[in-house]
C-alpha cells in the first residue's frame, strides 16, 4: 500500500471546512444525546433500559451519519482528479490502478472510522450503565461494513461520472435504493411464501437499517409484527461484502486508459438527413432529439428553456419517456388492485404508489434544483446572465419553473391511476385529493429546499450532496423514529416526530397500515408550507446576494 | 480627440477592498472604432476595471461612462451598449451552438425574427457558422473563444469587452482572433482587450495602457510608450554589400556619440546601433553612408517591443527600475496623444 497517496487522500478530506463542521456537529449531537438521556434522577433502573435506548438511538444516528455525509467524499473523489487532470498523472506513476483504488477507499474508510470514534464515548456510557454489551460491538462491525459498501459503490460511480455533481446524484440514488427502498416489496410481500416473498425477504437483507434493527433485537423492519426467523444480520454481511467485493474489483477495472476513452457526437444533427431517416427517427423517438430546435418562443421564460436543454434528462423526448414509465406503472399497480384485492386492498396498492412518487420526487428534485444557481457559479455562467437585462428575479423564476414543469409532469403521470382506483372504491375520492394535496406539497418543499440549500454553495457537487443530506434527513429520520414506534417510542413521539414528514403524511391520508393511526393533517401542510417559504427567502437572498456588483 | 467621438470616458476610477487598493485613479478615454489594450501583470487591475465598467463591480470613487451611459447609475443602459466576454467562457452543458446563441439573444429581448437573423449575422462575422450544431463544451478553446464574441456581438452593442480573448489559444486561432478583433473595430465596434500575449496587442491596438498596481503607468501608442521608456531608438543598416560592413560601421560610428555600441551582424549584412540623435541628424548619416560608396539596401527604425515595454513599466511598479530606465510620472503619461491608426 502507498502511504503517500492515502495520506494526501486522507490529508486533503481532512483539511476541509465541510469535515471540521462535520465532526463538530457529531461530537455535539452525541453529547447531547447522552445529556438529554441520561438518569437524572438518584435512583437509576439496573436493567439500564434506558441506556439501552440511548444506544439503539446512537446507532441509528450513526448509521443515517454514514449514509447522509460518507458517500460524497468517494463518490467524488475519481471524476473530481479526472476533471482536473491528476488521475492521469497518477495512471502514469508506477502505483497502478489497485493501490491507487485501495488508497481512496482508506482515505474515505478513514474518515468513516473517524465518524464512528466520534461516538465512542457516548458508546462506552453506555456501556457503563449496562445499555450495551460486548455482544454489540457487532454493531459497530456492521456499520463499518455499511462504510465499505457505499465507498465502494461511490467510488465506482465516480469512475463513470463526467462531472462531480453527477457522480453526487447517482451515489445518493443508490445510496437511498439500496438501503431504504429495498425495504419496500418485503413490506408488501412477507408473509405470502413462494419465490417472490423469498426473493423480497433477501433483497430487504441488503439494507444496513434492517441489519442494525435486528442486531439491536428492535423488531423486524417493515414485518408488520410478524415473527421471522430470517438471521437479517447474517444476510447483510453477506450481501455487503460481495456487494464491496463486486464494486471494488469493478471499480479497479475502470482504472486505465479507458476512463479518459470518451468520445462523444460532437453534434449530428438529423435535418440535414435524407427523409426516410428522419421519419424513421420521428417514429422512434416521438421527438427526435437530434433535431434542430427552434427559437425560443416570445411568451417563455429562456432561463426554462435554456434549463431543459442543457440538462441530459432534460430534452423532452426524456421526459416523455418517464412520463410513459410513470403512467405505465402506476397503471399497472392499480390494475393489480383490481385483479389481487382481496390480498392487497386498494390502501395497500395506494401505499405503493405514494412511496414510488415519493421516492421519484426524492430522487429527482434534488438533481434538479440543487445546481439551479451553483452551477450558474462554477460554470461561469453566472456573471453572463447578469450581464443580460433579465432580472434575478426572472432568472430564478426561469429555473424554478424547469423544476416544477417536470415534477409536475412526473406526478400527473400517475393520476389514471389514481383515477381508476376511484373508479374501483368511490369512497377513496376524498383520501386521493388529499394524497395529491399531499404530494405536490412534497414536491413543492422538496424543491425550495434543495434550491436554497443549493444555492448556500458555490459546487454543484457541494450543493447536491447538501441537498440530498436535507431531504433524506427531513424524510428518512422521523421513519427510523416510527421504525421504533412501540418501543422506545410512544404513539404522541412518533407522531410529533412525523408531522415534518411528507411521506408519512401521504401514507396516513391514504391509510397504509402502519401509518393509519397517526393524524399528521394539516399540521404536515402547515410545516411544510412555512419551510417552503423560509426556503424562496433563503433563496431570493442569496440569489439577490451573489447578483449585487462587488 | 473631440468630445463628441468619445465612447468611454473613465475618470479618477477608483477602487478599494478593505484597506487594498485594487484600481487607484484610473483615467482614460477611448474613441469610438479603436482598439485600447489593458496590459498588466496579475493583480493590476484590469479585471477590476473591466467588472467596473460593465457594472459587476461598484468603483470606490471616480466614474465610468459608455456611450454616455453611467456605468453605476444606468447598468440597465450598459448591459445594452456592451458585450462582455469573460476570461472563462461559460459553457452550458448538452447545448449545441445555435441554441446557446439563441438562448442569450432570447435573454436580452430580441424578437424571434430578427434573433433568427443576428445569430446567422454574427456566426458569419465569427467564423462559426460551420459549428452551429455541434455541442458547446465539445468545441475547442479556439471554437468557444468565437463562439464567445459571437455572443457578445448578439445584441449589437457598441463596446465589445474581452477579458483574454488570446489566452490559451494555438498561434493560427490567435492570429484568426486577431484579424476578427481587427475586422470588428473597421466595423465600428470600439474594443477593451486585456492580453498578457503583448506582440498580439502591439499588432492589433491603437493604444495601449499599461496598469501596475492599480495604478496607470502609461497610456499610448506603442510607440509612444516605447519612446517613454527610453529616448533611444534601434536603428538598423542593411547592406547590399556584405563585404562594405565594416566600412559602413565605421562611418556609422564617426556620425554618432563614442559612447554608442555599433553592432556588425555579418550573417544578415547589416549594422544596428542605438542613438538618441534626432531625424535631421539620421539623414546626415544615411547621407554619409551613400556618399562613402556604401551600397545601402534598407535604413530602418525596427519596431518598437511592446515586451521590454511592459518590463520597464512592470519594474517601475514594483519599485525595482531597470539601469537607464528614465523615471516617467503618471501626469507626463496622461499626457500622452493618441495619434494615428495602425491598422
Amino acid at each position: 500500500m502507498n502511504t503517500a497517496l492515502l495520506q494526501r487522500e486522507l490529508v486533503t478530506l481532512l483539511r476541509q471546512r465541510r469535515m471540521v463542521l462535520m465532526q463538530c456537529a457529531l461530537a455535539i449531537g452525541f453529547a447531547l444525546l447522552v445529556i438529554i438521556r441520561w438518569p437524572t434522577e438518584p435512583r437509576i433502573s439496573l436493567s439500564g433500559s434506558r441506556a439501552q435506548e440511548v444506544f439503539r438511538l446512537l446507532s441509528y444516528g450513526l448509521l443515517a451519519a454514514l449514509l447522509l455525509l460518507l458517500p460524497v467524499f468517494p463518490a467524488t473523489s475519481i471524476v473530481r482528479e479526472r476533471n482536473s487532470g491528476t488521475l492521469a498523472l497518477l495512471l502514469n506513476t508506477p502505483l497502478g490502478p489497485i493501490r491507487i483504488f485501495f488508497g481512496k477507499l482508506l482515505a474515505v474508510l478513514g474518515v468513516a472510522g473517524l465518524i464512528l470514534a466520534l461516538s465512542l464515548p457516548a458508546a462506552a456510557a453506555c456501556f457503563a450503565m449496562s445499555g450495551a454489551s460486548w455482544k454489540h460491538s457487532q454493531v459497530y462491525l456492521m456499520l463499518a461494513l455499511t462504510a465499505l459498501q457505499y465507498a465502494s459503490l461511490g467510488l465506482l460511480i465516480s469512475t463513470y461520472a463526467t462531472s462531480a455533481d453527477g457522480a453526487v446524484r447517482w451515489t445518493y440514488g443508490f445510496v437511498l435504493l439500496s438501503s431504504v427502498l429495498v425495504l419496500g416489496p418485503y413490506q408488501f410481500l412477507h408473509g405470502l411464501g413462494g419465490n417472490l416473498a423469498e426473493g423480497a425477504n433477501w433483497l430487504r437483507c441488503a439494507s444496513p437499517f434492517a441489519a442494525l434493527m435486528s442486531l439491536l433485537g428492535a423488531g423486524d423492519v417493515a414485518g408488520g409484527g410478524m415473527v421471522d426467523r430470517t438471521n437479517v444480520a447474517a444476510r447483510f454481511v453477506i450481501i455487503s461484502f460481495a456487494l464491496s467485493l463486486v464494486y471494488s474489483l469493478w471499480a479497479i477495472s475502470r482504472l486505465n486508459h479507458s476512463i479518459f476513452d470518451l468520445s462523444r457526437d460532437a453534434g449530428r444533427i438529423s435535418d440535414e438527413q435524407n427523409l426516410w431517416v428522419r421519419l424513421l427517427r420521428r417514429f422512434v423517438f416521438v421527438v427526435d432529439p437530434q433535431r434542430r430546435s427552434r427559437p425560443i418562443g416570445p411568451l417563455v421564460n429562456p432561463v426554462m428553456v435554456k434549463e431543459f436543454r442543457c440538462r441530459r434528462f432534460g430534452r423532452l423526448h426524456w421526459l416523455l419517456r418517464l412520463v410513459a414509465v410513470c403512467a405505465l406503472l402506476s397503471l399497472g399497480l392499480t390494475y393489480a388492485a383490481v385483479t389481487g384485492t382481496v390480498n392487497w386492498g386498494v390502501e395497500t396498492i395506494g401505499g405503493i404508489m405514494v412511496l414510488m412518487q415519493v421516492a421519484l420526487l426524492v430522487l429527482f428534485t434534488p438533481a434538479l434544483a440543487a445546481g439551479l444557481i451553483s452551477t450558474e457559479r462554477e460554470s461561469g455562467g453566472w456573471p453572463l446572465l447578469q450581464m443580460t437585462p433579465m432580472s434575478p428575479l426572472r432568472i430564478v423564476w426561469g429555473k424554478l419553473l424547469s423544476v416544477i414543469l417536470t415534477l409536475l409532469l412526473v406526478l400527473c403521470a400517475t393520476l389514471p391511476g389514481y383515477l381508476v382506483m376511484i373508479y374501483i372504491d368511490p369512497g377513496m375520492r376524498f383520501q386521493v385529493q388529499r394524497v395529491v394535496t399531499c404530494l405536490l406539497a412534497t414536491a413543492g418543499f422538496a424543491m425550495m429546499l434543495s434550491a436554497a440549500i443549493g444555492s448556500l454553495f458555490r459546487r454543484t457537487a457541494a450543493a447536491t450532496a447538501a441537498a440530498y443530506a436535507a431531504l433524506l434527513l427531513v424524510c428518512g429520520a422521523p421513519l427510523l423514529i416510527w421504525l421504533g414506534r412501540d418501543a422506545p417510542f410512544g404513539h404522541d413521539t412518533v407522531e410529533r416526530a412525523l408531522v415534518i414528514n411528507p411521506v408519512a403524511a401521504a401514507l396516513s391520508v391514504i391509510r397504509l397500515p402502519g401509518f393509519r393511526d397517526y393524524d399528521l393533517i394539516p399540521g404536515n401542510w402547515w410545516f411544510l408550507g412555512i419551510s417552503s417559504a423560509v426556503c424562496l427567502v433563503v433563496l431570493l437572498v442569496q440569489t439577490h446576494r451573489i447578483s449585487r456588483p462587488q | 480627440m473631440s468630445k463628441e467621438n468619445r465612447v468611454v470616458v473613465i475618470e479618477q476610477l477608483t477602487k478599494r477592498y478593505g484597506t487594498f487598493t485594487a484600481l487607484d485613479g484610473l483615467s482614460l478615454t477611448i474613441e469610438a472604432g479603436q482598439i485600447l489594450g489593458m496590459i498588466g501583470p496579475n493583480g493590476a487591475g484590469k479585471t477590476t476595471c473591466i467588472k467596473i465598467l460593465v457594472g459587476l463591480a461598484r468603483p470606490t470613487g471616480g466614474t465610468a461612462q459608455i456611450g454616455g451611459a453611467d456605468c453605476v447609475r444606468d447598468s440597465r443602459r450598459i448591459k445594452h451598449l456592451v458585450g462582455y466576454m469573460p476570461d472563462r467562457f461559460g459553457s452550458y452543458d448538452n447545448m449545441r451552438v445555435h441554441e446557446y446563441l439563441d438562448f442569450f439573444g432570447a435573454a436580452f429581448g430580441i424578437s424571434r425574427p430578427v434573433r433568427r437573423q443576428r445569430i446567422e449575422e454574427v456566426m458569419e462575422t465569427t467564423g462559426t457558422t460551420y459549428m452551429r450544431d455541434k455541442f458547446v463544451e465539445t468545441l475547442s478553446h479556439g471554437m468557444q473563444q468565437r463562439v464567445g464574441i459571437a455572443r457578445t456581438l448578439l445584441h449589437n452593442p457598441q463596446v465589445l469587452i474581452l477579458d483574454e480573448p488570446a489566452n490559451g489559444l494555438d498561434p493560427q486561432a490567435r492570429i484568426e482572433m486577431r484579424d476578427l478583433l481587427i475586422r470588428l473595430a473597421r466595423g465600428g465596434k470600439t474594443l477593451i482587450v486585456t492580453s498578457h500575449i503583448l506582440p498580439e496587442l502591439s499588432r492589433i491596438c491603437d493604444q495601449v495602457a499599461i496598469l501596475t498596481h492599480g495604478k496607470l503607468r502609461a497610456l499610448g501608442t506603442v510607440d509612444q510608450i516605447s519612446r517613454m521608456v527610453s529616448q533611444e531608438r534601434t536603428i538598423e543598416v542593411q547592406f547590399s554589400n556584405r563585404e562594405q560592413l565594416a566600412r559602413g560601421a565605421e562611418i556609422a560610428r564617426s556620425h554618432l556619440d563614442p559612447a554608442s555600441e555599433v553592432v556588425q551582424v555579418p550573417a544578415e549584412g547589416v549594422v544596428r546601433f542605438r542613438t538618441a540623435r534626432p531625424e535631421a541628424q539620421l539623414a546626415d548619416l544615411l547621407a554619409g553612408l551613400i556618399q562613402g560608396g556604401v551600397k545601402v539596401s534598407q535604413f530602418r527604425e525596427l519596431q518598437t517591443d511592446l515586451e521590454e515595454a511592459f518590463m520597464s513599466f512592470a519594474n517601475l511598479g514594483s519599485g525595482k527600475s531597470p539601469p537607464g530606465a528614465p523615471a516617467i510620472s503618471l501626469s507626463a503619461t496622461e499626457k500622452v496623444v493618441m495619434q494615428g491608426s495602425k491598422r
